[in-house]
């Protein structure tokens, strides 16, 4: 279907300025210092509160620091001993595997009920779409803290909301059923309240995409007999293949470092059974008074995080820095 | 057609009841009586309505002194986010510089920060440089949580606004920051309101700094803190413990239905550029 | 390197002699359920008319989360004056280094017969950091009346009677006991009553010891009367507080510090006179169940600038006036042995002290307290009684006990 694919490309390419105008006025050039001196805020808060703790843990990591230390100083350095421990433990690795399964099943999750939300938007009448916009915004508004709260009480064993309902629907064993007492289980409510918060995010901005398609794309490829699925698969999700890319990668991130609502609800259990790569890291420096041990767990989630998305960063970095 | 309508619709409508549910429940359990609450067959609607939740929960300790501590380490935060943003974002988005280009990838591994490991490092820099018991070191803390999110999406709503109209501007004899004052700041509003939405809602959970920075001034803890503490000593009360979340809820949702309009377009335009 | 790290300002101003401008402020941190707000009260204000150079701000911290509060304050230059910790978490500070060595006030504050279980945690190597505070240990409160309604006229003595007569009790809407899931010092009384223990020592080196026949056997018991109640098996005792669930009426028997029945009656002041004590069951009739001997000491940090002035007020809350205060008000056990006298006239304390001579403690070790922070027994109790392999999930937990004791700071 060569004359659905020309058209993509042309309108593909001008979402993207991958450089800015320059401004010129009367021929007068910017001073060459302004750049610098507009990013020099941001960079010396990055540096001093991010890029310097950042360095410190990495220190941290390398040494003897427990209790002890952090009280009285005198951190003896000793190489790669925490690295060492961390990597021979069977634990690290099964939480890592947990860390990508959990990421996993979030992002496509998420990423597949806000293209289908985003869809379904643009095809609805305006009163309905408006009411629906309303409530994803409602949604991604309210605080983690308060919707990880309600969850516990949505999925109270006695009197929770969603033991009755499936009690009354018919499955009688949920009556006073622990969701919180069982591994899975507990992932599982985990995994509803983290899509349930991220989707309105991904699925506002994939909207707000696919306002921005042209209609003539659709009607051509109509014209030429393409059904739902493949004008799908041919125009929309090429056009919006950097917004894809984009959300997809931002959700990684979030929901890989997803911390609060794990802890709030879980606190990694039962059973180490929702412990995570973050929650991994606060539980050793929290409980065990590791923080050797939790600087090196860091360390290297940040090590994993940027392997996993380091194409990505390359990728922008040639698009961004194209002509500088 | 006219079928397929009308499944789109219930479609839409179950999206929407599946979404807001959780919302709805907490407020209206909020304002249940405790015998409605304690009831084998819960009702949507609450019977007997009352507001003893609340007052529980705003008699709790403390209740106003956090409330206002919050505000103030949020707001800070996301005031100081915006302007440095603003000012790096333009730079991004509108100059042409040796580093930009890394500029930018770093901005974009910022978000990767784990910012839960950083709570020791945090702590010892805070206790050597004597901000302990600090709300301004809070602020500080996330100020820098925020900022990289904040300066990727301002980057993309200033990206939208087209260069002619600034440069019209500067050859109508405008300086350049009266341009940027009188042109492209009104253009930028909505997209800072959404950006400042999405840090204020980022600093206002946030509490796991709390626990460490604050220490021995119990009374510059914050909110969400309070939340998980009202937990703990209202555990078996739902009711209050619903109402506590839905006060803590209350002024982002009040953010929002305020800005509500500006956002919904400020985010399409700050989304489309990304 | 890391140059600035060791620089806590310890020990640089430790004198609190106020110098001209205002009272001295002190920070006191009590812990959540220690002591009711109106003793809190009556001491401040008694103790700042004795010492009108002293202001007290006494704040109440919540359990959750107080090991990292803690750390954090006594890693700090300016810590709270004086702390309560728990008599299992005391060894873990004060071999820190962060915790005042106060070993030459022992004579200045009589210890010398404070109760071991108090004493022995707070002191590393000879030197003494903890003072102790109080002692409690559990008992069983029961509701008279539905004890009457099932026609038990006196306490059960063994545990099969224990379980006959919860069973006979647990009827209608009636619950035999209200004892929740994760409430793991009653599990380790068990255990200790079966012959096992948490974790034992052997030579240099810990390990966790649940998986042994005696400790399955501990657990077993527990399984079997945590299902003559309605209490959730995914919790502890303080979500929900169990005293508010005991003073709706419907309850026969919970599991609690004597002090408990005073928390019941500030939420329903018409169970008074309702509730009786009677000790943990044991196997045989002669010997009570064993019991953890629970409590409290209390440190002075290194980091609090007033450390001088800090030590006068543990010398009052340790002081034989307001032992005898919180003993009477909470059914607390005095810090030393010579003020037993004043809990004779009462009844939950009878009970206790007759559990008492049966009194564990927890392992002894610093790590014990990360233990509890990873909170795997807990864990390890809501399996089981959820339909988990108990020998699996023991040996499971076993380890985890075993690395934590064996890796911790």
């Amino acid at each position: 279907m060569p004359t659905v694919h020309a058209p993509t490309r042309e309108a593909g390419a001008d979402h993207r300025p991958a450089t800015p105008p320059v401004i010129r006025a009367g021929g007068r050039r910017i001073s060459r210092a302004w750049p610098y001196l507009l990013i020099a805020p941001a960079v010396a808060g990055g540096v001093f509160l991010l890029l310097y703790p950042l360095l410190r843990a990495a220190l941290i990591s390398f040494q003897h620091f427990r209790m002890g230390e952090l009280i009285r100083g005198g951190a003896a350095f000793i190489g790669l001993d925490n690295y060492r421990e961390l990597l021979a433990a069977g634990e690290f690795w099964a939480v890592v595997l947990r860390t990508f399964v959990w990421t996993a099943i979030n992002v496509v999750l998420i990423v597949g009920i806000s293209t289908g939300i985003a869809l379904m938007l643009v095809r609805l009448g305006r009163r309905m779409r408006t009411a629906l916009m309303s409530v994803l915004a409602l949604v991604w508004a309210t605080p983690i803290i308060a919707a990880t709260t309600v969850f516990q009480w949505l999925f109270q064993s006695r009197l929770g909301i969603v033991n009755w309902l499936l009690v009354r629907v018919g499955f009688d064993s949920f009556e006073g059923y622990s969701w919180f007492a069982n591994g899975t289980t507990m992932f599982g409510v985990l995994v509803v309240l983290v899509v349930w918060q991220s989707v309105p995010f991904a699925a506002l901005t994939l909207y707000a995409g696919l306002t921005t398609i042209p209609v003539e794309l659709y009607e051509s490829a109509r014209l030429d007999g393409a059904g739902g699925w493949q004008v799908f698969r041919q125009i929309t999700f090429p056009i919006l293949r950097p917004m894809f890319a984009l959300i997809t990668s931002l959700e990684v991130i979030w929901v890989f470092k997803c911390f609060p609502q794990i802890w709030v609800l879980s606190q990694g259990g039962p059973d180490g059974a929702t412990t995570t790569l973050p929650v991994y890291a606060f539980k050793i420096a929290r409980a065990l008074h590791r923080y050797d041990l939790g600087s090196a767990v860091a360390i290297l989630t940040v090590v994993i995080l940027t392997v996993a998305l380091v194409g990505n960063l390359r990728r922008m970095l040639k698009q961004e820095g194209a002509d500088t | 057609m006219r079928p397929r309508r009308i499944a789109l619709n219930t479609a839409a409508l179950a999206v929407l009841a599946v979404m807001i549910f959780p919302v709805y429940w907490m407020v209206v359990t909020s304002f249940k009586s405790a015998t409605d609450i304690q009831s084998e067959t819960p009702t949507l609607w609450p019977a007997h309505p009352t507001i003893e939740h609340f007052a529980t929960a705003v008699g709790a300790d403390g209740f106003w002194t956090f409330w206002r501590n919050s505000l103030i380490v949020t707001g800070g935060a996301v005031l100081i986010a915006l302007v440095v943003s603003l000012l790096a974002a333009f730079a991004v988005a509108r100059m042409r510089w040796k580093g930009r280009g890394p500029f930018i990838v770093a901005v974009f591994a910022a978000q990767m920060a784990p910012w839960e490991a950083l709570l020791v490092p945090m702590f010892i820099i805070a206790r050597d440089s004597d901000l302990l018991d600090s709300l301004a070191m809070l602020t500080g803390v996330y100020f820098t949580i925020t900022m990289p999110f904040t300066i990727v999406t301002l980057r993309g709503f200033l990206a939208a606004i087209p260069v002619e109209i600034e440069e019209a501007a500067l050859v109508d004899g405008c300086t350049r920051s009266a341009a940027f004052r009188r042109v492209i700041f009104p253009l930028l509003a909505p997209g800072l309101m959404a950006t400042s939405l999405f840090g204020f809602i980022t600093a206002w959970n946030e509490f796991a700094f709390v626990n460490v920075l604050i220490i021995k001034d119990q009374d510059r803890r914050t909110l969400p803190v309070w939340l998980s503490s009202f937990r703990d000593v209202f555990g078996a009360d739902w009711g209050a413990t619903m109402a506590a979340a839905t006060l803590f809820a209350l002024p982002v949702l009040i953010v929002f239905l305020f800005l509500q309009r500006r956002v919904g377009t400020g985010m399409v335009a700050g989304a489309v550029k990304g | 390197m890391t140059a600035g790290v060791g620089a806590c300002g310890s020990g640089e101003s430790s004198d609190g002699a106020p110098t001209g401008a205002g009272p001295t402020k002190l920070t006191v941190w009590i812990m959540d359920g220690s002591v009711t707000d109106e003793l809190l009260e009556q001491f401040e204000t008694e103790y700042e008319s004795a010492h009108e150079d002293v202001d007290l701000d006494i704040q109440i911290q919540a359990w959750d989360g107080i090991g990292e509060r803690v750390t954090a304050a006594l890693a700090s230059t300016d810590a709270p004056d004086v702390i309560e910790v728990g008599n299992t978490q005391v060894a873990q500070y004060s071999s820190s280094g962060g915790v005042k060595d106060l070993t030459d006030k022992i004579a200045d504050l009589g210890g010398t017969d404070w109760i071991p279980g108090l004493a022995q945690p707070g002191n590393i190597d000879g030197r003494q950091y903890g003072i102790p505070w109080y002692a409690a240990n559990r008992v069983v409160i029961y509701n008279k009346d539905l004890f009457a309604k099932a026609g038990i006229d006196s306490p059960p003595k063994t545990r099969e009677e224990w379980l006959a007569d919860t069973a006979k009790l647990n009827t209608g809407g009636d619950q035999g006991i209200y004892l929740t899931g994760q409430t793991w010092y009653v599990l380790a009384g068990f255990i200790w009553d079966e012959g096992g223990d948490l974790a034992v020592k052997d030579g240099d080196r810990w390990k966790g010891a649940l998986d042994t026949p005696q400790a399955l056997a501990g657990m077993d018991f527990y399984a079997k009367l945590q299902a003559l109640g309605k209490g959730p098996k995914d919790a502890d005792e303080a979500n929900p507080p169990q005293h508010e669930v005991f003073a709706k009426g419907k309850v026969a028997q919970m599991i609690s510090v004597p002090g408990g029945a005073a928390r019941v009656l500030e939420v329903e002041p018409g169970m008074k006179d309702k509730m009786g004590f009677f000790p943990i069951p044991g196997k045989t009739a002669d010997k009570p169940g064993a019991v953890f001997t629970g409590g409290s000491d209390l440190i002075i940090p290194e980091a609090s600038r007033h450390q001088d002035a800090a030590y006068e007020v543990v010398k009052a809350l340790t002081g034989e006036k307001f032992q005898s205060d919180l003993a009477k008000a909470m059914s607390f056990v005095p810090n030393r042995t010579s003020l037993a006298h004043v809990l004779d006239s009462n009844e939950g304390t009878a009970a206790m002290a007759a559990g008492a001579a049966n009194g564990r403690a927890t392992p002894n070790t610093p790590n014990w307290a990360a233990v509890e922070a990873t909170q795997v027994v807990k864990q390890y109790m809501t399996a089981v009684l959820t339909g988990g392999d108990p020998a699996a999930e023991a040996r499971k937990t076993s380890e985890a006990i075993t690395s934590t004791l064996n890796n911790g700071s």
